[in-house]
């Protein structure tokens, strides 16, 4: 049992529906270390190649820009629901 | 390229621990402001019966940037963003915090920087199953500095202006503005991915720095801006803040 829900369910739904191909996956840093199992289970129940975000994950304002361009068409991202941004704050 | 985010909320238990019922008891709290992190939000049912039960009162708000009421984000951390009127920010007597950690709930403590009659912030760690205050005292070299940094911002003529580039952080426009508010002063800006911290001592010429990407990079990073930094909403007001009615900068 881990400490939060990871919700691979609706990952892997949303990875078929979409017909993802290259997905990559965000973590915040308490969660990196089970980027193993996550990964695992993604590849597992797809078939899209899984890529795992090194760097930070401040917030859903921290998105990685430039995955486009070398084909990524989802991006999953863990900790955070949708942002508002605010124009000057 | 689509966005899935996904919430990853606690699996345990949410409910006030012992401690922080009987703290809340002690303090005779009848009203309280309650925030709480993604992972917890949805699970307040048991905290709000115990708080009902103690007939303490809860008043709550979708502040600007979250997506669910009493969602509380790190850079919510100005007053105004929590949304909350003005006479419910009079009536509540302290604000509770259900989450782990201190970056959350010292958000409560930033947004009260500039404000005289400061709530305390309660926390109810439900991992730990602890309760503990967060206040002031928690951020006073920083806030220290920061003070220090706006009076640095008033005499300065050569200013760095940080931007970062994704989208949910980007600022350039409403940066433009200190160019109308502070004519008199000369305005670098400088654009990144994430703030490079190692690269800030390669631009020497800048006195001191105005940041415009997350705002708590401006308070929880300080210490890492060798000539200083402050968020850009406060540099637009920056006389007013310090009680200042003029620049001491202009005449120069």
């Amino acid at each position: 049992m881990t400490l939060y829900h990871l919700d691979l369910e609706k990952a892997i739904t949303a990875i078929k529906e979409k017909k993802a191909k290259t997905v990559c996956i965000q973590l915040p840093e308490g969660m990196k270390p089970q980027a193993e199992e996550i990964k695992q289970e993604l590849a597992d129940k797809t078939n899209a190649r899984i890529l795992i975000w090194l760097g930070s994950n401040f917030g859903a304002c921290d998105i990685p820009l430039g995955l486009q361009r070398m084909g990524v068409d989802l991006l999953i991202s863990w900790g955070h629901n949708r942002f508002n941004k605010k124009d000057g704050w | 390229m689509e966005t899935l985010y996904i919430n990853a909320e606690y699996t345990g238990k949410v409910e006030l621990c012992n401690d922080a019922l009987d703290y809340l008891r002690k303090k005779k709290y009848s009203r309280i402001a309650m925030y709480a992190s993604i992972q917890f939000v949805n699970k307040l049912e048991i905290v709000k019966k115990q708080l009902a039960e103690n007939n303490i009162a809860i008043i709550t708000s979708k502040p600007n940037r979250a997506n669910a009421v009493s969602q509380l984000l790190g850079c919510d951390n100005y007053h105004h963003s929590l949304n909350l009127k003005e006479e419910e920010l009079t009536e509540i007597e302290a604000y509770l915090y259900i989450g782990d950690g201190k970056f959350h709930p010292l958000t409560l403590v930033f947004a009260q920087k500039d404000t005289l009659n400061k709530k305390e912030v309660i926390v109810n760690d439900p991992i730990q199953n602890k309760m503990f205050l967060v206040n002031e005292s928690d951020v006073k070299i920083t806030l220290n500095k920061y003070k220090s940094s706006l009076m640095k911002f008033l005499t300065a003529h050569k200013i760095g202006v940080i931007i970062t580039i994704k989208p949910g952080q980007e600022q350039f426009q409403p940066a433009l503005a200190l160019e109308n508010k502070f004519p008199e002063k000369k305005f670098y800006y400088f654009i990144d991915n994430s703030v490079s911290f190692d690269q800030l001592e390669n631009f020497p010429f800048i006195e001191v720095w105005v940041n415009t990407a997350c705002p708590r990079i401006g308070l929880d990073d300080q210490e890492k801006f060798a000539r200083g930094v402050i968020n850009l909403n406060d540099a637009l007001r920056v006389e007013e803040i310090l009680g200042s009615k003029s620049i001491p900068g202009d005449e120069l």
